[in-house]
């Protein structure tokens, strides 16, 4: 360290940033592979595993993720109070009723290797139901991490000009009967 | 890379005061070797000092050599430093070449500590020119002003077009076709 712009060249280096990520219609445990990168700071070009270097990573809509096939019904989350005969079962769509943000953050936690650090990483890692974000977080923000998949259109929530302009191929006979 | 590793003494790989850029100094001044005069595990030792010592002596003019006999006890030889520094090595038992060898490492070696962790393979004085990185670096000047959260930024990055969006591009053109067509028929006939 030679003067005081050598300092100040360490901070920006290692200033803490801050991610967005926009979980609609995404893979929580594909997500999750990504979202741990950013909370370790393995993105960075400076990434050392002594240097504490992760940034903060804001998840949004997790009320919305999306699991593949059966899982919502198939996948099971196990508890154990710790007294006999404490264990339990949780299927994944009843869990995601209870709290919408923790199958993300098993998810995430997960998806890192149980050593003393994850608590620590973990800590840097905010979830949020739905798109509204405290005004003290959201002001934080300076970067967003890109979707893995594109979020499909519902022809129910799109505008109506829209859906009368959109290319047909054929129109339905007047006398169908739609069940 | 263990954990046993972090309480290791750790540096980079450094030559003492720039040593061997425009001047070599050399870094062992002063070498002890002792030894004993009749027992067997000196017998190396004792052949070095009849006849390499004073060759070894000559071609290092910057090192003091001591020889230091004494009775019954296993040959070592010790190395001092200009940093202060202080090696040992036990000559026990070793025959000439072996010994040959281990004393002519001494005056080669910067008197660094042996267990020394790199932290890096490379040490350089001049860091890089064009400027050290920082999450700011090749950023999208976009995201400045930007108020989060921001769909557009979110979006996956679609290098190729999606079959939707060609079919609807397609769709475009030929109504923009059929609109103009029959404007054309009119001029020509």
């Amino acid at each position: 360290m030679r003067n005081i712009f050598e300092r100040v060249k360490q901070w920006n280096t290692l200033t803490r940033i801050w991610h967005l990520y926009d979980a609609k219609w995404q893979d929580p445990f594909d997500s999750a592979k990504v979202i741990q990168k950013y909370l370790k700071g393995l993105h960075k070009p400076i990434y050392h595993p002594l240097a504490d270097c992760g940034d903060h990573v804001v998840v949004i809509n997790c009320k919305e993720i999306a699991m593949r096939g059966d899982e919502w019904r198939k996948r099971a989350y196990f508890h154990h109070t710790g007294y006999a005969g404490g264990g339990t079962y949780t299927l994944a769509w009843e869990l995601h009723d209870k709290n919408p943000l923790m199958i993300m953050k098993k998810a995430v936690y997960r998806s890192m290797k149980g050593n003393l650090q994850r608590r620590y990483t973990m800590e840097r890692l905010h979830l949020y139901a739905e798109e509204n974000v405290p005004q003290d977080i959201i002001e934080n923000i300076s970067s967003v991490i890109p979707q893995l998949r594109d979020v499909p259109m519902r022809l129910d929530r799109m505008p109506e000009d829209q859906v009368k302009g959109y290319p047909k191929i054929w129109d339905l006979p007047k006398d169908y009967v739609v069940r | 890379m263990s954990n046993s590793h972090l309480l290791l003494l750790s540096g980079f790989p450094r030559a003492p005061l720039q040593n061997g850029i425009g001047r070599y100094v050399p870094q062992l001044k002063r070498m002890t070797i002792k030894f004993c005069k009749s027992s067997g595990d000196s017998k190396g030792t004792r052949e070095f000092i009849e006849s390499k010592l004073v060759d070894f002596a000559k071609e290092n003019p910057g090192t003091v050599v001591y020889v230091k006999p004494r009775r019954h006890r296993a040959p070592c030889v010790q190395a001092e430093y200009l940093n202060g520094e202080e090696h040992h090595i036990s000559l026990h038992n070793m025959s000439l070449e072996e010994t040959t060898k281990w004393i002519n490492l001494l005056p080669m070696r910067s008197g660094r500590p042996t267990n020394l962790r790199l932290r890096k393979y490379w040490h350089t004085d001049s860091p890089s020119i064009q400027g050290v990185w920082s999450p700011f670096t090749n950023r999208d000047p976009a995201l400045n002003l930007a108020q989060f959260p921001m769909e557009e930024f979110s979006k996956r990055k679609n290098l190729t077009k999606t079959a939707t969006e060609i079919i609807l591009e397609r769709w475009q053109e030929q109504k923009e076709k059929d609109s103009t067509a029959p404007v054309q028929e009119k001029t020509t006939s």
